[in-house]
């Protein structure tokens, strides 16, 4: 039946192709539905909910828009094919808007998606203000924004107020939003480390545990095999196997030392890392300027007899060897540009007034 | 007394000369304070008068080319006064070198210092590069360390400029474990470039520990190279085989270099395979290095001051000020023929257990024989 359906290109929903067999786990898909359709589930009522809205297993998602409380197939039902009049208070909504509910008091559950919107853009950091005075400002503000939203007074204007925040701290906003991604990130290596740590720890530990075992053992065997080869006392042969065995474990034990130090300082050189935070890279810490915007350089190079014999090396033994004559003639151009703080020509045919310029000067250094 | 001879007075004044801590051939390296701050520096005295040719050609260089530069990351060369017949360079008193981090095995890097190590040696390069000048003797010796992390670059004793074009210049310089192929070849117009293959072998050696490409002579270093990184093919590097030493020294494949750096991210191998590239007009800059994704991805780079440092300081301080005067006297460059390699130690031992080995054969072989 299914395959028919297929086939005939019909449109089949997930649970099978009769109307009639419909469950609430299901979504129903034909939404374009006027009132006088009549679905499986139940049958519309004025206000558009169904009768299965009463029942109890129901997720009650929420929308923080306008605070209520309807049921999932409903959602599904009402908002599937993008925003849709709500049926209760008939403002438009859309399916997204409407998230699973936490707390059983609505007003909570508001309260903490406003917050969660709120400080998704106002994420200033003490470290960005001058003082504690402006500091303390800027979070009474936030919190009036806040409590303006919850309690939905002036929405308009606390809008805007929210929107002019924005335009004017878009890179500070963008920039801390970085920094906590990297402080997360921070936090799930150093868990990482330690996890791998503790992980090699306990390795190590099963591994001495195994050594000494088998350490033991033999020594026992070596005792029997000495016992029944040597002629010895059986006492003395005892004796300096059982020194023998003690000084292979005071080397083992010495080894090991060693290697639980560097895990301490490994350890230790994490621990430091919160003190004195490391900085992103910034490629060069000094202000350099280039006079790159005084010059370009001649993509199809220079005629100076200077550089005659690199342009005319046929074998190529300048090129493969590296030398870059383009180096020689920014050099000359950048100490002539920096030194007279002139652009220099923008190529030999010009007008006679240009080449005036001190054109000379520049070629001549 | 002139006004020459006063003014030089009145500059060796300002500084004092504490204790003597190393001589070379060609200078005395003493430790020393300023006399008004009590800052400590290293002085030092160059021998003059010993050579017809004047003075050292090193000194020049490095009086000549520190005196230009100013940078974070470059040596500081504070001052520079005769005494009799002698030539002082007050320079900045650097407690250890990278060479004594790496061999410290008491020391852990983490892939964040090595990273924080690398970005300060771009950032000196750079500068030098900036100032048209080729440090040519990059390794780890000549990295020093002051007492607050910072890392500095420090002999210019066989620093050169930008050559105009079509001036020679000499392919004997670079200590030979981190000098590139193209001066092994012998070529005499070379570039930048250089210097950046010399902070590619600093690199791998500051993950591995151990010198990357020790070579034994200037035949062996490039075996060493190729074996490491794989016979350049014409494609690689267009116009190799027409450098003037150039001999085929046989066909290496290139081995995945993650089998070596097993523990390096993609973006570590791929700056190194960066520096390590053959044609050297395609070999990273150092401002381009800079920029690398490397720098930027997680972890950032250690802040200096957290760095591994030495535990015993002062223990050699004459080296890194007075690196340049232990030259070879067969040229300047070649400074790790004199001082034996790591490396050899291995082998002694192994070819007698081979020996040993093959007795044993032997000894087996007659009875079966007949």
């Amino acid at each position: 039946m299914n395959v028919g359906g297929w086939l005939q290109g019909k449109t089949i929903k997930k649970t099978g192709a009769s109307s009639s067999s419909h469950t609430r786990s299901s979504t129903p898909q034909q939404v374009q539905s006027t009132s006088t359709t009549i679905f499986g589930g139940g049958v519309k009522d004025a206000s558009g909910r169904v009768s299965e809205f009463f029942s109890m297993d129901d997720q009650c998602p929420v929308s923080p828009a306008i605070t209520k409380c309807v049921c999932e197939s409903c959602i599904d039902r009402l908002f599937t094919l993008g925003p849709a009049p709500c049926p209760i208070c008939n403002k438009i909504l859309r399916k997204l808007a409407f998230t699973p509910q936490t707390f059983e008091d609505l007003g909570v559950e508001k309260e903490v998606a406003v917050r969660r919107r709120v400080a998704k853009e106002f994420n200033k950091r003490r470290e960005d203000f001058p003082d504690l005075r402006a500091y303390n400002d800027y979070l009474e503000e936030v919190e009036d924004i806040t409590f303006n939203l919850i309690n939905e007074i002036d929405i308009p204007e606390t809008e805007a107020r929210i929107a002019r925040y924005r335009a004017e701290n878009a890179a500070l906003i963008e920039l801390n939003i970085q920094r906590e991604e990297a402080y997360a990130q921070q936090l799930k290596e150093q868990e990482e480390a330690e996890r791998r740590d503790r992980e090699m720890r306990a390795e190590e530990f099963r591994r001495a545990e195994e050594e000494e075992r088998e350490e033991r053992e033999k020594g026992k065997r070596e005792i029997i095999d000495k016992l029944e080869t040597s002629s010895k006392d059986a006492a003395k042969v005892i004796k300096q196997t059982r020194k023998n065995a003690l000084k292979r474990s005071q080397a083992r034990s010495a080894t090991t030392t060693q290697l639980t130090s560097n895990s301490q300082l490994l350890r230790s050189r994490a621990a430091q890392s919160t003190n004195i935070p490391d900085v992103p890279h910034v490629p060069l810490q000094d202000h350099y300027y280039a006079y790159e915007d005084k010059f370009t350089l001649r993509p199809e190079g220079y005629q100076d007899f200077l550089s005659e014999a690199v342009r005319k090396d046929r074998e190529g033994i300048m090129r493969g060897g590296g030398y870059k004559v383009e180096e020689a003639w920014e050099r000359a151009l950048r100490s002539a540009v920096a030194a007279l703080d002139l652009p220099p020509l923008s190529g030999l045919p010009q007008p006679p007034s240009r080449v005036d310029q001190g054109g000379d000067v520049v070629m001549a250094s | 007394m002139d006004a020459v001879e006063k003014a030089n007075a009145a500059r060796q004044q300002q500084w004092i000369k504490d204790r003597k801590v190393g001589e070379g051939t060609y200078a005395v390296v003493y430790q020393g304070r300023e006399a008004s701050s009590g800052r400590k520096v290293a002085i030092k005295k160059i021998k003059v008068g010993q050579f017809k040719d004047g003075l050292d050609m090193s000194a020049i260089r490095e009086v000549r080319y520190l005196r230009e530069l100013k940078h974070q990351n470059v040596i500081e060369l504070l001052d520079v006064f005769s005494s009799k017949t002698n030539l002082n360079l007050v320079l900045e008193f650097l407690d250890s070198d990278l060479e004594m981090i790496i061999k410290d095995r008491s020391l852990v890097f983490l892939p964040a210092d090595i990273k924080s190590w690398m970005a300060m040696t771009f950032r000196g390069l750079e500068f030098c590069h900036r100032n048209w000048i080729l440090h040519r003797d990059l390794k780890p010796n000549n990295l020093l360390i002051a007492s607050d992390g910072h890392l500095k670059l420090a002999d210019f004793g066989l620093a050169r400029d930008f050559a105009d074009p079509g001036y020679k210049m000499t392919c004997q310089v670079i200590t030979r474990w981190y000098r590139p192929p193209e001066l092994l070849f012998g070529c005499r117009y070379y570039s930048t470039a250089v210097d950046i293959w010399s902070v590619g072998c600093i690199f791998a050696e500051l993950m591995l520990r151990i010198p990357y490409l020790p070579g034994e002579s200037d035949m062996d270093q490039l075996k060493t190279i190729f074996r490491a990184l794989g016979t350049p093919t014409e494609e690689d590097w267009p116009g190799h085989t027409k450098l003037p030493d150039y001999v085929p020294v046989g066909q290496f494949p290139k081995p995945p270099m993650r089998d070596l750096f097993t523990a390096a991210s993609a973006d570590t191998l791929n700056l190194l395979a960066k520096c390590f590239t053959y044609e050297p007009r395609k070999r990273i800059s150092a401002l381009d290095a800079l920029s690398h994704p490397y720098f930027f991805a997680l972890p950032y780079p250690t802040h200096p001051s957290k760095l591994p440092k030495c535990s015993t300081v002062a223990n050699k301080p004459l080296d890194e000020v007075d690196a340049n005067v232990d030259m070879n006297p067969t040229g300047p460059g070649v400074k790790a023929t004199s001082k034996g390699l790591k490396r050899k130690l291995a082998s002694p031992t192994e070819a007698k257990a081979r020996s040993i080995a093959r007795r044993l054969d032997f000894s087996k072989a007659p009875p079966s024989s007949p």
